[in-house]
């Protein structure tokens, strides 16, 4: 199988990286570049285990050719927390109980990311449309749309507070 | 295997000329990437061709690549053909929604793709560029060669982008699905509808149901039932039941029973009209 060149920007760093250009970006990050954050569920675009940012857009990382990054920026879960320090929206996931086996929480986490990001003060409807591509085994869906509103309030209070 | 990402549409028609048939198109990549790859893969997703949304000569032009969550977003679109809007807010998750293209609903050919069906009701021609440099157009109802396969065909043929006429005042559109779930589901039956209206009378509407055949399927004898006429309580009670009556539906032992599925075509045509039938008188300015 041919392998090709790929720069793109990983979690803010330009990578280059000599890939097989039909495998996905999901296996170029947890294979090559070891960045375990992202999970493989069901490696169809079906759970959402492997949400990554693309240009700052929710994506299935299962689905996305990983020659199709070239130029782009993706961000990974690790992108969000220090070896000391998690991010407020993980601290809010911790507070409201929103994580149980923890599989589909750095997809959760992303897919709630990019919303905040794109829309500080969202409704609980906007809440679950953004999650509605994360598929939840155990713990449910609830904690998860209280934790990401929690942040919310949290990122409105600093700004008020600014 | 090699991937590359054309930048004009001219170089994505060289790159097709040269492999000699190896190579296909491929954009969103949500569905060709699940399936066995060819040699060469030519990425049209970043072309400037194929990314634009445009009104222009009395036509809303939708580039092929242009993602479902941007013509959900899109002000254009939700203003002048809702009933795409809401068909693509329907697809997949946001994380298909994200990435997946319009062009790309149109080309995999599933009997039950949102924005085709969508598409087919606001009458949809898809503007198809060949390797001999040969430009066409085709009613996307058109492009379907059986059940997931289109006539197009993906090492010789580039879908740019997709044209009809956008909405005018006293023209309305609407599309509703039925799923087992909000999201992450494909849906047991779609319905879209396109009228247009003076004062409160019907001139002309446009009515598609999918899952039917292989390709969004026109109801044509619902449609006949509200030509020229305005529309009351006993008229939409015929058309929910004409509307089930009319279409040839299979059940499947995954999804539901035939009976069940006729059913939901009748009650969603009935809604559906409704919606778009209301539209429609809304943007007519009152002229009567």
């Amino acid at each position: 199988m041919k392998k090709q060149a790929i720069n793109f920007e990983l979690n803010g760093e330009p990578v280059e990286v000599f890939t097989e250009a039909s495998g996905s970006l999901l296996h170029l990050l947890r294979g090559q570049l070891g960045l375990l954050g992202t999970k493989e569920g069901c490696g169809a675009g079906e759970c959402g285990a492997c949400t990554v940012l693309l240009d700052n857009q929710p994506v299935n990382a299962c689905l996305v050719p990983a020659a199709k990054i070239e130029g782009k920026q993706v961000q990974t879960i690790e992108s969000l927390s220090t070896s000391n320090t998690v991010h407020p929206l993980q601290e809010s996931f911790v507070k409201k109980g929103a994580v149980q086996c923890g599989f589909c929480t750095p997809g959760m986490v992303l897919s709630a990311y990019a919303l905040l990001k794109a829309n500080p003060d969202p409704t609980p409807g906007e809440v679950k449309e953004a999650i509605s591509g994360n598929l939840c085994r155990c713990s449910g869906y609830k904690q998860v749309e209280e934790a990401v509103l929690d942040a919310a309030e949290k990122k409105d209070q600093a700004s008020s507070e600014d | 295997m090699s991937y590359i990402i054309a930048s004009d549409l001219n170089q994505a028609l060289q790159i097709l000329r040269d492999s000699k048939g190896q190579a296909r198109v491929i954009a969103g990549a949500t569905d060709l990437f699940l399936q066995t790859l060819p040699a060469e893969l030519v990425d049209l997703a970043e072309l400037y061709e194929t990314t634009q949304l445009e009104e222009s000569g009395g036509l809303l032009s939708i580039g092929s690549a242009v993602t479902h969550a941007s013509a959900a977003r899109s002000l254009l679109i939700r203003s002048k053909a809702a009933a795409l809007a809401e068909a693509c807010a329907m697809i997949g998750s946001p994380q298909v929604r994200n990435i997946g293209t319009i062009g790309g609903n149109v080309a995999n050919a599933a009997p039950a793709a949102d924005a085709a069906v969508a598409l087919v009701a606001l009458g949809a021609k898809a503007v198809i560029t060949d390797i001999e440099g040969q430009t066409r157009e085709e009613a996307v109802e058109e492009l379907y060669a059986g059940y997931n396969r289109s006539v197009i065909d993906s090492s010789s043929e580039i879908i740019g982008r997709l044209v009809f006429k956008p909405c005018a005042a006293g023209e309305g559109s609407a599309f509703m699905r039925f799923a087992p779930r909000r999201a992450l589901a494909l849906p047991l039956v779609n319905v879209a509808a396109r009228i247009r209206v003076s004062g409160r009378r019907i001139e002309a509407v446009r009515m598609v149901a999918a899952p039917v055949k292989p390709a969004p399927t026109r109801l044509f004898e619902t449609e006949a039932l509200l030509q020229e006429i305005i529309p009351g309580h006993e008229i939409w009670a015929k058309v929910e039941e004409a509307a089930a009556s009319e279409v040839e539906v299979r059940g499947s032992i995954l999804r539901c029973s035939g009976q069940y599925r006729r059913h939901l075509v009748g009650t969603l045509a009935e809604r559906v009209l409704k919606e778009a039938y209301q539209r429609a008188c809304a943007s007519d300015g009152g002229e009567t």
